[in-house]
């Protein structure tokens, strides 16, 4: 199961294969580099579809405006083949078409991608990983992770500051400056409590022991076996394979250069 | 009461000696002077006004401070016999543990097994051992069933007793409690007392407390050492003698008396005037609430009468505070009627209605929404066109009542704690509203604060202000309201006058309600917390 590959190596075998798949430029090798990592996903996990899709629908949106965008701006390196139509002033060819299609399964790729890592990873095992196999200092990752303990309180706190701001009247003003004062009395009380909060948080946490160094022992060994390196392999190397086959089939453009 | 004799043979501690610390400058200490010796075995109360600087202490006895934050200390601090500088770093925390007041800001993990194993790994305790440390404090703190739970949806009292399996991890000489029920149920901060009792039997670990009420702690309390307004030490006796003999002392820097020892408490209470029950200002009927799908509040039945003082009380998530955003407008019921004065409350012009009902926070911070404290006490007059002069009127007078006088431009965020208080409930009463609304205005207050708070209310409502308060302080209820209103699963479980709900033993341990002290008082000590088990 995903979920249970070491998060370190994880995000790398999904850093690597994301920076891998901005440089190719058709649409062959994001469309079957996709399917391939919706396989993985509801193939290998136990991501419930529905949840993922919840996440995934609106970025199918923003992907179209993307295509969209970029269909009708495109630059004239690209923008070959004939004339498909017309819309006011632009005219709309073959390449800016397949260019526009290429970039939208591009970023469907890695909002795949980035939903296959935060979908399956813990985010406390994710900072251990960081701190055990990257040696990010337990500095850090520690303060992260008290970091991420706020985040449902700060929303929390921001609803009772509206309610607490209507009943004084809040809402009646009007005008741009208004609107700019209200980010003003709202940043202050959540940033003064933000910082007395971090500030109990760090003398709670000296007080129990935690100096910061390196030499720590760990409840949760996070180690990398076999099975990591399987899956780092499988996800760089499958690329490479699906760039194999379109290079075969003649789709392969790496950079606007087409093999 | 059966409290424990000073030993005077048992060994010190920790020894502090002419310790003096201040943030910016020592001519002005905020702690000055200070000696005083902890012995082993022993629990020790600390009291002080808020303010002066009894969490300092704390955090100066383990040797954070002054490092910690950009401040200055002179004079010495022994440990064992050995000067705290000479400890170390992180070996004087591991002797010194320390449950801090507020249970959402002590934690850095998400479960609770972590956290726990967070302690562990700074002391660098071996991997294999962890999972059975963890099980025996858990179980030591009767936690046990929690183990693989997420901190933050615990409750309050459930965090403070995670925060306090922590330090013990530590197995520390000292333990340190810096208010630690402050922000707990009545209840639940009896319940942890007993804990730190029963945990302070089996360990001996010498404890310092520091609080600003003393009653619950009282009977496990070797000695009191309070701590004057100018940061020295003002009473250092065991607390029958700082409670009778030093008391006058005491009121003057207004430390809270126990109630055992406070004489004007003797008469069985003030009986609240009866109101002309005639004209209701608003009806609840039948109202139901829900979030996300989850049904808060069930049929619910509810009138204010003009110039009422009414209390809805029950425990951390049987729904007060939602009820009191629906009576104040702030979001929609699912069903049933709100009616102001006759006429929906979804109908009413947002302007009016803010006229006619006041609502107070729990943090007076979050109503603060200008710069000084003259624009937030002319803010609403301003918004409705109110003259200049009409406006300075207005503002002086509430001044003047809510003693704020020499603050009127100061930034209400650099108030002290009482002062913004007193602010946060004169901004809604600008024009006077017929209802006002308090979301436990007394809660982490200390003693001084809340009555003054209270008169001042008490004066609202005996010119006509309907009154109404969430609160979990009994005695609040008791001494001030004329009916209370049990929440119990969303739905309410009581509604009359307060005298009513004193014997209905079932129903408030149902509700993990504490009788207030004018009952207890006459049943014997001890009988009272058979409340709770």
């Amino acid at each position: 199961m995903i979920s249970s590959i070491n998060p370190s190596i994880k995000a790398f075998a999904i850093l690597v294969p994301g920076i891998l798949l901005s440089l190719t430029f058709d649409m062959f090798t994001p469309l079957i580099y996709l399917l391939f990592v919706l396989v993985v996903t509801f193939g290998f996990s136990d991501v419930s579809f529905k949840r993922w899709m919840k996440i995934f629908a609106p970025f199918l949106l923003v992907a179209l405006g993307f295509a969209w965008m970029t269909m009708l701006y495109t630059s004239d390196s690209f923008s070959g083949g004939r004339v498909l139509f017309e819309i006011w002033m632009f005219e709309v060819t073959t390449g800016a078409v397949m260019v526009g299609i290429s970039l939208a399964l591009r970023s469907l790729c890695f909002v795949a991608l980035s939903l296959l890592f935060v979908l399956t990873t813990d985010s406390t095992k994710f900072m251990l990983s960081l701190m055990q196999q990257c040696k990010l200092p337990p500095k850090i990752t520690y303060g992260v992770l008290a970091g991420y303990r706020f985040l449902p309180t700060f929303q929390n706190e921001l609803q009772i500051l509206r309610q607490a701001h209507r009943i004084r009247g809040v809402g009646r003003e009007r005008g741009i400056r208004d609107k700019l004062n209200q980010f003003r009395r709202y940043s202050v009380p959540l940033l003064a409590n933000g910082i007395r909060k971090s500030e109990r948080v760090a003398i709670a946490m000296e007080s129990k022991g935690f100096k910061g160094d390196v030499n720590r022992t760990h409840y949760h060994k996070m180690t990398v076996r076999k099975k990591d390196w399987i899956f780092l392999s499988v996800m760089i190397g499958s690329l490479f394979l699906v760039g194999f086959l379109s290079y075969c089939l003649g789709y392969l453009n790496i950079f606007g250069k087409t093999f | 009461m059966n409290k424990k004799q000073l030993n005077q043979e048992s060994k010190p501690l920790l020894h502090v000696e002419h310790f003096s610390f201040a943030y910016e400058s020592l001519k002005n200490p905020l702690l000055h002077n200070l000696s005083f010796t902890l012995h082993e075995n022993e629990i020790t109360l600390l009291m002080g006004a808020s303010g002066s600087g009894k969490s300092t202490i704390s955090l100066c006895l383990n040797g954070l401070y002054p490092e910690a934050v950009e401040g200055f200390a002179r004079g010495d601090i022994y440990f064992q016999g050995k000067h705290i500088q000479d400890f170390p770093k992180g070996k004087l925390n591991q002797e010194i543990g320390i449950v801090f007041q507020d249970p959402e800001s002590q934690f850095c993990m998400i479960t609770v097994e972590d956290e726990l194993a967070f302690t562990l790994e700074n002391l660098n305790v071996p991997a294999s051992e962890m999972a059975k440390r963890i099980s025996e404090v858990l179980q030591a703190v009767d936690m046990e069933s929690c183990k693989k739970e997420k901190i933050h949806e615990l409750s309050g009292g459930q965090k403070q007793k995670i925060a306090l399996a922590a330090v013990l991890l530590l197995e520390p000489e000292l333990l340190i409690l810096d208010e630690p029920t402050a922000n707990l149920d009545p209840v639940s901060s009896i319940e942890f007392i007993h804990l730190i009792q029963q945990l302070q039997k089996e360990r001996k670990m010498s404890i310092f407390i520091i609080e600003h009420q003393a009653d619950d702690w009282l009977d496990i309390t070797n000695r009191i050492i309070v701590l004057g307004r100018n940061g020295d030490i003002i009473a250092d006796h065991h607390p029958e003698i700082a409670f009778t003999e030093k008391r006058q002392v005491l009121e003057k820097e207004g430390i809270f008396l126990p109630k055992a020892y406070d004489r004007s408490l003797d008469f069985d209470g003030p009986s609240p005037s009866p109101v002309a029950k005639d004209k209701v200002c608003l009806s609840i009927r039948d109202l139901s609430f829900r979030r996300k799908k989850q049904p808060i509040l069930q049929g619910i039945d509810l009138d204010i009468h003009q110039g009422e003082f009414l209390a809805i009380v029950g425990e951390n998530g049987a729904g007060k505070s939602t009820l009191l955003q629906l009576i104040a407008g702030l979001i929609k019921k699912d069903s049933g009627d709100i009616d102001l004065f006759g006429k929906p409350i979804s109908k009413w012009k947002e302007s009016e209605l803010r006229k006619r009902l006041g609502y107070v926070f729990q943090n007076p911070e979050h109503q603060f929404i200008t710069d000084t404290v003259y624009d937030e006490l002319t803010f609403g007059l301003k918004l409705n066109g109110f003259t200049q002069s009409e406006m300075d009127k207005n503002a002086n007078r509430l001044m003047r009542q809510f003693h704020l006088e020499n603050h009127t431009f100061s930034n209400p965020f650099s108030l002290s704690g009482g002062q913004k208080r007193r602010l946060s409930v004169a901004t809604m009463l600008d024009e006077t509203p017929d209802i006002l609304l308090f979301d436990e205005p007394t809660f982490g207050q200390d003693a001084n604060t809340t009555a003054e708070l209270m008169d001042m209310i008490f004066d609202l409502k005996t010119n006509g202000t309907s009154i109404v308060f969430v609160t979990h302080d009994m005695d609040l209820v008791d001494t001030y309201c004329e009916s209370v209103y049990v929440l119990h699963d969303g739905k309410i479980a009581f509604s009359g006058e307060p005298r009513g709900l004193w014997d209905q033993d079932e129903l408030l341990e149902k509700a993990r309600l504490r009788l207030p002290y004018r009952i207890r008082k006459h049943t014997k000590a001890g009988e009272y917390y058979d409340l709770i088990h």
